[in-house]
Formats: structure tokens, sequence, C-alpha cells
């Protein structure tokens, strides 16, 4: 078809020169690819491009191979021997996952010879694999399990169970993550894999041969990486499994419930595990544009901080200046008598944990008050254009785009804690890419190699001026990207700093379409919607305003408290968990969690996604934005919307990728946003060093109100400590 | 002739309400304990209430107890103690200062009263260990 | 094709009893007046705390649930139902809680707007 409409060209026939144009690209993008080859799966034939490896053309038609070693995300160690398949005319069975097929050759994945390897591997397996799946917390969802009853032999011939017995490994101390049973491991080297090539952490490894082969960390040694949960999820066996979920419940008790994480602003995809209104765990989703098949730490095991220090029945601070249970209709009925006082004198803060839902309802409830005063309590500069240009605040590239990236400059950021999903794309740009890294900021461990700038505003001069080596590298990168941390924008030369920012990534810009250069990394998950539906960044109107009545939706990083405020401002903190924030409040209005309520929340990148309801929320809680709803109407400013629908229905008018949900709402504008910051008075730069609040592992594990309440956490840290001290 | 018109009756409702205090008193006790009785006091106990014997009634009415007056109408058989508990109801005809043989240990605790509806009652509560923790607020300093 | 679906909509259906709106009008007025021509016996045979007043508002308020229904067939069934009820009340084949289902008395109806679903 293409060759033909070019013969009809070259020979004159009369064709529009846009069609030409097309003709002449795709026929030479058909010359670039090399030629597909042609491979028999079964006698299905399938067409593969060279050097793909048996196991990928046979997942190509559907046929799913065995295996323990192999995993996409990972490198190919081929030492389970699981896969094996036979090939005509091959003499002995070939290892799916490692070989590469070559032209015209005829996969048998179902044979006898198939058949009998595959037997003969889970024989070796389960010699020394125990027979402990009863009381094994992989059983059910494990896949050795799974594949010795579908691959294995129907009869034992085991008798040496009389003679020398079963291997026999000692367990590991991995820390309070990760619980080892070692006598269960069959080798496949995914953890160690997994460690050295996506955590970045060398710790895992083999010691001994044959049957005396162990994995371990050589000495004794926690795992500690932020991303240290995912061997769990990789292990088949029951040799890695989960410290907090141990002996609590089967896979097959539970009710799984798709969701969203918000201990970050990665927004990364996960399964909520529940059985009776309980969360029992949380596993990654998988999500390539997002968190791959990975997830965090804190998000996988904070989970333990949703029961505990919760806000249960509503509060309000009694004549003894002590907070005292009450019943709803007592805490409205005082707030809303404080509400009609105070009048257009009412300020709200948005907190790091709440949903796009509750920060519209909040913001038109304070509008039909007379106020303007919804700040969120992370700061972000407001000269220029602000806000106003979603560009200047999100992080444009996406974070799959990261991965295609060949120069990083990362200012005032820590992506491994501020981000870990982000930290581990940009190592594999590292490493497959050969991306060329510089940092300015404190020197931190990034897990990859990078070159250190310097530590304030200074080192983004040079980089902007040509005064040291990379800002060349970065100019002439095809696809350069800038990471500005928003921790870096707090500073009171913030604007100044982002204005630099913005110079350099024009300096560099437009090589790639549609590649952006500018990102910011935000740190909490409700940061973008908030600044997407219009909040100020920043509590320092509030300070100026003085408010007498002041709404915290989960505000508790203290970023406001009670020296601040007037004397007689009346502090309202609707939340879910008694923290900072409950403390100083005059009126406790439970609300739900993440888990609890079906809510939006806006990544890093601008991309709308919703939580769902997996369990109930504790006692009285309800709902965030049904109780500024319940309020509003007593108030006498009822909100015009009474169920869900109704207010994703106003989400949309007040901006329509609010509801969009999955899909990411690019932006754009950069130079004008550029010039509109520099257009703005002279600034300043402050020649301070830059410094950061999450520099190593302990301080990542508690940084909001649900990790804080979290036992798992509090032992991480504690752990991480201990692991400081020891001497390895 | 007197017999026969009853009027030794009369003398002897007046010789009872002489007997616990005159009119004004009678009728305060009529309707504090709806019964009127006189009879022999046979002691005190530490709380106040005394207890009478008269073997004019019958079986089983001819032992009471005057609940003492700090009681009020919220008097209730468990504010006897244990000590008086015996001759009250025909356990022994011995009142408790009379009968020094009764054993007395160490491990002997103060007989309380049933506290059911009132602010000191026994509230079932659950053992089980709640699935959520609630937040307690801390006290002001 | 238009014409055929014009004969559709105006296709003659076998009557279930009543052949026009005027017979089946007759027929649910003599439902009614039977009903209400028994409502003293059924105060009394059932012995329900309920006078014949209260019986007769409710037996209009059961008729006036429906009248709207224009469809003779679907009046007709209504007709065979409230007969079928009235012979079974009649022969006092129901017992005293069936006729007090009338009257919902205990039911709490649950809140329909938004404030008191939040506070209940």
């Amino acid at each position: 078809m293409l060759r033909s409409s070019l013969i009809k060209v070259l020979n004159g026939a009369k064709v529009s020169p846009k069609h030409v144009c097309v003709t002449f690209r795709a026929a030479s993008d058909v010359a670039k690819k090399p030629e597909k080859i042609e491979v028999f799966i079964d006698d299905q034939p399938v067409l593969v491009d060279p050097g793909t490896t048996v196991l990928q053309a046979a997942a190509q038609v559907g046929v799913e191979i065995p295996r323990f070693c192999y995993h996409e995300r990972l490198a190919v160690a081929g030492n389970c021997r699981m896969c094996l398949v036979e090939v005509e005319k091959s003499p002995k069975p070939v290892a799916a996952c490692a070989m590469p097929v070559m032209k015209g050759w005829r996969i048998k994945t179902n044979s006898d010879m198939t058949k009998k390897a595959r037997e003969g591997v889970m024989e070796f397996l389960l010699v020394n694999h125990p027979l402990d799946c009863p009381i094994c917390d992989q059983g059910g969802e494990c896949d050795l399990q799974d594949q010795s009853m579908a691959f294995g032999s129907d009869r034992s011939r085991f008798t040496d169970i009389q003679f020398s017995g079963k291997r026999a490994v000692e367990d590991k101390d991995l820390g309070p993550l990760i619980k080892t049973v070692m006598t269960r491991c069959i080798h496949c080297t995914r953890c160690i894999r997994f460690a050295s090539e996506v955590a970045g952490i060398d710790d895992l490894g083999t010691t001994g041969r044959g049957s005396d082969m162990q994995i371990g960390t050589y000495v004794e040694k926690f795992f500690m990486s932020e991303l240290s949960g995912n061997v769990i999820d990789l292990c088949p066996v029951g040799a890695l499994t989960s410290k907090p979920y141990s002996f609590t419940a089967r896979p097959w008790e539970i009710r799984k419930i798709d969701s969203i994480d918000v201990f970050d602003a990665v927004g990364s995809n996960i399964v909520v595990s529940t059985r009776t209104n309980e969360v029992l765990r949380i596993l990654p989703r998988v999500n390539e544009e997002i968190n791959e098949e990975w997830l965090a730490d804190k998000s996988r095991f904070a989970y333990d901080g949703l029961k505990r220090q919760r806000l249960i029945t509503p509060m309000l601070r009694d004549n003894k200046n002590e907070l005292t249970p009450v019943d709803w209709e007592a805490v409205l009925l005082t707030v809303c008598k404080v509400l009609q006082q105070a009048g257009p004198n009412v300020a709200a803060i948005a907190g790091g944990m709440a949903d796009a839902e509750t920060l519209v309802a909040v913001k038109d409830l304070l509008n039909r008050l007379g106020s303007e005063l919804t700040c969120t309590e992370h700061v972000f500069p407001m000269d220029g254009s602000g806000t106003d240009l979603r560009s200047s605040y999100l992080l444009n590239n996406k974070i799959s785009g990261a991965e295609e990236a060949d120069a990083i400059l990362l200012i005032g950021t820590n992506p491994r804690f501020e981000a870990p999903l982000l930290n581990s794309r940009l190592r594999k740009t590292y490493l497959h890419n050969e991306a060329q890294i510089a940092v300015i900021g404190p020197k931190v461990d990034l897990t990859y190699e990078y070159e250190h700038l310097g530590n304030n505003a200074t080192a983004i001069c040079n980089v902007l001026n040509d005064n040291c080596p990379f800002s060349s590298t970065l100019k002439n990168a095809k696809k350069p990207l800038i990471i500005v941390g928003a921790d870096l924008l707090k500073r009171a030369d913030g604007a100044a700093i982002l204005s630099l920012v913005q110079s350099i990534a024009a300096q560099t810009c437009n090589k790639v379409e549609g590649w952006k250069v500018l990102n910011i990394l935000h740190k909490v998950a409700s940061q973008v919607a908030a600044l997407d539906i219009g909040y100020t960044p920043g509590v320092s109107k509030i300070r100026e305003a003085k408010p007498k009545a002041l709404i915290l939706i989960g505000a508790d990083e203290g970023a406001i408290n009670k020296e601040d405020l007037p004397e007689d401002c009346f502090i309202i903190y609707q939340g879910h968990h008694g923290d900072l924030g409950a403390c100083m409040a005059d009126a406790v209005l439970p609300g739900a969690a993440y888990t609890e309520k079906q809510a939006t929340y806006v990544n890093t990148e601008g991309r709308a996604q919703q939580t769902l309801v997996a369990v109930s929320p504790p006692g009285l809680a309800k709902e965030d934005w049904k109780i500024i709803r319940a309020l509003s109407e007593i108030v006498g400013h009822k909100l015009p919307y009474d169920n869900l629908n109704e207010i994703r229905d106003r989400l949309d008018e007040v901006a329509p990728h609010l509801t969009r949900y999955g899909e990411v709402e690019g932006a754009n504008y950069f130079k004008q946003a550029a010039q509109l910051l520099q257009e703005d008075e002279e600034k300043t730069l402050d020649d301070s060093p830059i410094d950061l609040k999450i520099k190593e592992l302990q301080d990542y594990f508690m940084t909001d109100s649900i990790s804080r309440a979290s036992p798992t956490m509090a032992k991480c840290v504690q752990a991480v400590l201990k692991q400081k001290e020891s001497k390895y | 002739m007197a017999k026969f018109f009853g009027l030794d009756k009369l003398a002897y409702l007046f010789r009872i309400m002489k007997e616990n205090g005159g009119i004004r008193s009678s009728l305060y006790k009529l309707y504090r304990m709806d019964d009127l009785k006189m009879g022999t006091l046979m002691g005190i106990d530490k709380c106040g209430n005394k207890y009478f014997e008269n073997n004019r009634y019958f079986f089983g009415r001819n032992r009471w107890v005057e609940y003492a007056p700090k009681y009020g109408t919220d008097y209730d058989a468990s504010q006897v103690p244990s000590e008086w508990y015996g001759w009250l109801h025909y356990k022994t005809d011995l009142t408790p200062d009379k009968d020094p043989s009764r054993p007395i240990y160490k491990w002997m605790s103060e007989p309380t009263e049933n506290m059911s509806g009132f602010s000191g009652a026994y509230i079932p509560y659950s053992t089980t260990k709640p699935k959520i923790e609630a937040w307690v607020p801390p006290k002001p300093s | 094709m238009s014409a055929s679906t014009i004969r559709v909509g105006v296709k003659q259906v076998k009557p279930i009893l009543s052949v026009d709106t005027e017979e089946a009008k007759k027929r649910v007025l003599n439902l009614y007046k039977a009903w209400h021509r028994q409502l003293p016996y059924i105060v009394k045979k059932y012995d329900i705390p309920k006078s014949v007043e209260q019986l007769r508002l409710k037996l209009r308020e059961e008729f006036m649930k429906h009248k709207d229904v224009k469809d003779i067939r679907v009046i007709d069934m209504l007709v065979i139902k409230g007969q079928m009820e009235l012979k079974e009340t009649v022969n006092i084949w129901k017992q005293k809680g069936h006729i007090m289902t009338y009257f919902q008395d205990t039911v709490e109806h649950k809140p329909t707007d938004f404030l008191s679903q939040f506070l209940s």
C-alpha cells in the first residue's frame, strides 16, 4: 500500500503535497526499522523484533510461560530454569527468559519435553522448600504454590527427609518492614536485582554455592531503602513477607479496593486490602505512567497510622479549656454562631491531604461569607503570574517523561525522599539512558552519581551564565530536564530563584516538540488541586488579615500557630488525625482519611485521580466535603450540591481537568510566565545555603499526620538510627 | 368495756406515736417507710441504722431496720452491714454485740452498698481492643 | 415504514374486562362502593383501633393513588386485584395485622434532605 502510493508520486500522479510528505516520512520510517523475525509459538506464527526473548514472543500471542526469576522490570538472570521450553531441532530445552529468538524457530511451550523439564525443575525446587504453606503468609498468592499445582508432578519421590533432611537457612533481620523466612527462598535473586537496579542499594547478595547458597546482606544489616517494601511483592515465595501484615489475613478473605496514595505528590496507584472494615495492607497497582508497579515504603506501610490517633467524634473546647466530645448538632451550631459573628473575617488553611471536593466546598463557603482567605500550608511564590499559569507549578514533563531525559538538573530537591518513585525513574534514566545529573542543594545520597554544583543561589546563576561545565551539558542536551523542589521556593527569594530557573529553561528549550524543561516537584498530594482551584499558597495573608475564625482542613504542619492569630480567633480543625492542628483547635470536626472517602487528588504532574471508599469513616466521622456542606446550610449560605455527582459538577465548573480522571492536563505558556515574573520588580537573591527538610532516610518516614501516628513508621525511624550506630 | 369499743387499739396507736416521737415524726416515718411500728432498740450499726425487735408482731415482721436519716428515702437493703444481716434474717438470734465468737479475718472487706442508678454504678465495658484508637486531647497546662 | 409504526401504535389490544373507559369507570365505582359498604363490618370484625371515618379516608387514599392510570387494561387489572383484596378481607382470610398494614403508623420515614441525612 505505502509502496504503491510512492510509485504513484514518483510517476507524477496527481497527489496533494501533504499526502506526499506523509508518504515519504512513513517510507523512511520503515527503512529505519530492522526487519521483524517470524517465529512459531505452538505453531502460531508471530512477528517479533530481533533480540526479543522466547518468553516475550510467547507473551505476544498470549502464551504465558511459567517463571520465577524473570521479571519485566529487572535484568534477566535465567537461574530458576522454570521457563524451559522445547525448541524444535534443539537437543536441549531452552531457558525462554534469556534466549533471544532466531528466525523460523518453532517453540513448543506445551510439549512432553517442556512438561518434563518443568516437572523436573519443580521437583528440584521443592526438594529444599519447606511444606509450611499452611503457616506461610504467601499462601494463596504464592507463585511456587500455584505453579507446583499447575506444572509440578502429582506424586513425590522425595525420601531424603529420612537421611539428610531439607536445607535450612537462618532467617535474616532486614528491618521492621520485611520478615524473612530464608528456608523458603528459591534463589530467584529478584530481590537482589531489585535492590541493586531499582533501589540503588547494593546491600543484598548471595553467598555460597549450590545448596549452601544464601541470600543475605553478608553482614548483619537492615535493608534500608525507601523502596524496600517492593521486594515483598517481588518475592515469588514466602521468603520475604510483610512484617506488619504477617499472620493477619489470607488473600481470599480480603476485599480489594483500587485507590490513590496521598503520602507524596506522585499519586501512586494502590490497592487497599480490607476485611471487616479494617485496612489490612496496601499494595501497588500497575500504572506505567506513574508508579510502574512499585510503591514507596511510607505509602505501603503507614496504613496502621489510620487506626491510631483518630478523631472519631466532634469536639468543642469547654469552659475548662479542654476539648470535650459533643455531638454533630452542638458543634455545627457553635461553629455556625462563630462564623456568623465573624462575618467576612474568616480564613481557611488547606493541609497536605485535603481532597479537591473539600477544597472547592470550603472555598465556595468562604466566598459566600465574603472572604477570599483560602490558603494552602505550603508556600509558592506569587510574584509575576503566580499560580495563574499552571505551567509554573506543575511537573510539566510528567513522571514517565523523566525516563527519556539526557541531562537532569535537580534544584533544591531530594527526590529520593520527596517522591521516591520519581527518583526510581531518574535512576533508571541514569542507568539506561546515561543521563548526566547535577544537583544544586545539599549533598544527599540519591542512589545515583551526580555532579554537585553548589548549595546556594549563586550556583543557579552559574548555570545560567555558563560559569560551570554542566551548563553547556544542559544546554546542548537533546532532552534536558530541570526539577525544582517546592521547598526551595518557600524561601523569601523563591520568586527570584524561580525566575532564574525559568531563564535557564528558556535557554535550553524547544529541541524536541512537546518536551518541557521546567518541572516543579511538590511534596504534598493536595497542593496542585488547591492551586488549580484558586487557593493562595502560603499563610502570610492570614497572618496579616487577623481573622476572627480560622478553618484548618487537615493543616498539621504548624504553618500558623496561636501566637500569629488574634486572641479571640476561633480555630476550627477538620481532619482525621489528632495532631498539631487539633491541639490548637477550639472545635474539631472529624473527617475521613483517604481510604474512607471517594475523593479527587491531583498529583504533581496535574493528573486528577480519585480514591475510592475502602472502609467507612470511624465513629461519628463524616466525609469532609459533606461536613462543609452541612455547615453551610446551618450558617445560611447553602452550597448547591447534595451528593458526590453534584459536587463533581461543581469541580468541573471550576476546572474541567479535575474530573478527567487518569489524564494529565498539560500546561503551557512557559515564556509568558517567565516574562511576567521578570517584569515584576527587581528581586534580590539571598545567598544563604539551600536547606531541605528531608535529607536522610530517618526524616522520610514520619512527615504527615497519618505517618506520625503509625507505629510501623516509628519503628522504621528507630531502625535507621540503630543502623547508623552499627559498624557496617 | 374499753376493749369492746376498741379503745385499747386507739391507746396503742397513741403509744406508738409517742414512742416514735410525736405526730409530725410519726407522719414522716409513715411517709418514709409506709409503716409505723414500736419495738425495743436492739442496736445501732456504724452507718447509723437502727435495729428493732418486737415479738408482738408475727415472725418475719418482728425484726426490722430503720435506716439512718442520712439515706432519706433512698434506702436499700444493701445498706445493712453484714454483721447485722444474720440477725435481721433470723440466721441468728444474737445481735453482733452479743456474739463474741464471730470470726474476723483481715481479708474481710467493708461491705459496699448497691450503687445502681447512682454515679457510682457499675457500667459494663468491653475488654476487646477497639479497632480504631481515638485521639485523646492533651490536657491544657 | 411510518404507516406501520402508526399501525403498531393504535393496535387493538384484547381487553381484559372493560371495552371502553366508561365501563372501566363503572367497575372502579362499583368496587369503591363495595368496599365502602363493608367498612363498618371490617372495623367490627377485625377489632382494629380505627374508626369507620379513618377507614373511609384510607379507602379514598388507596383509590386516589391510581387516579392517573389511563390504560383500561391496567385499570381492569387493579380492579381485579382490589376485588381479591376485598374478598380476602370480608371472608376474614386476613388477620388484624394485614388490615393495619394499610396504616403505616409506626414506619419512620428516612430523612431525604441533606442536613437531616448528615445528622442522622
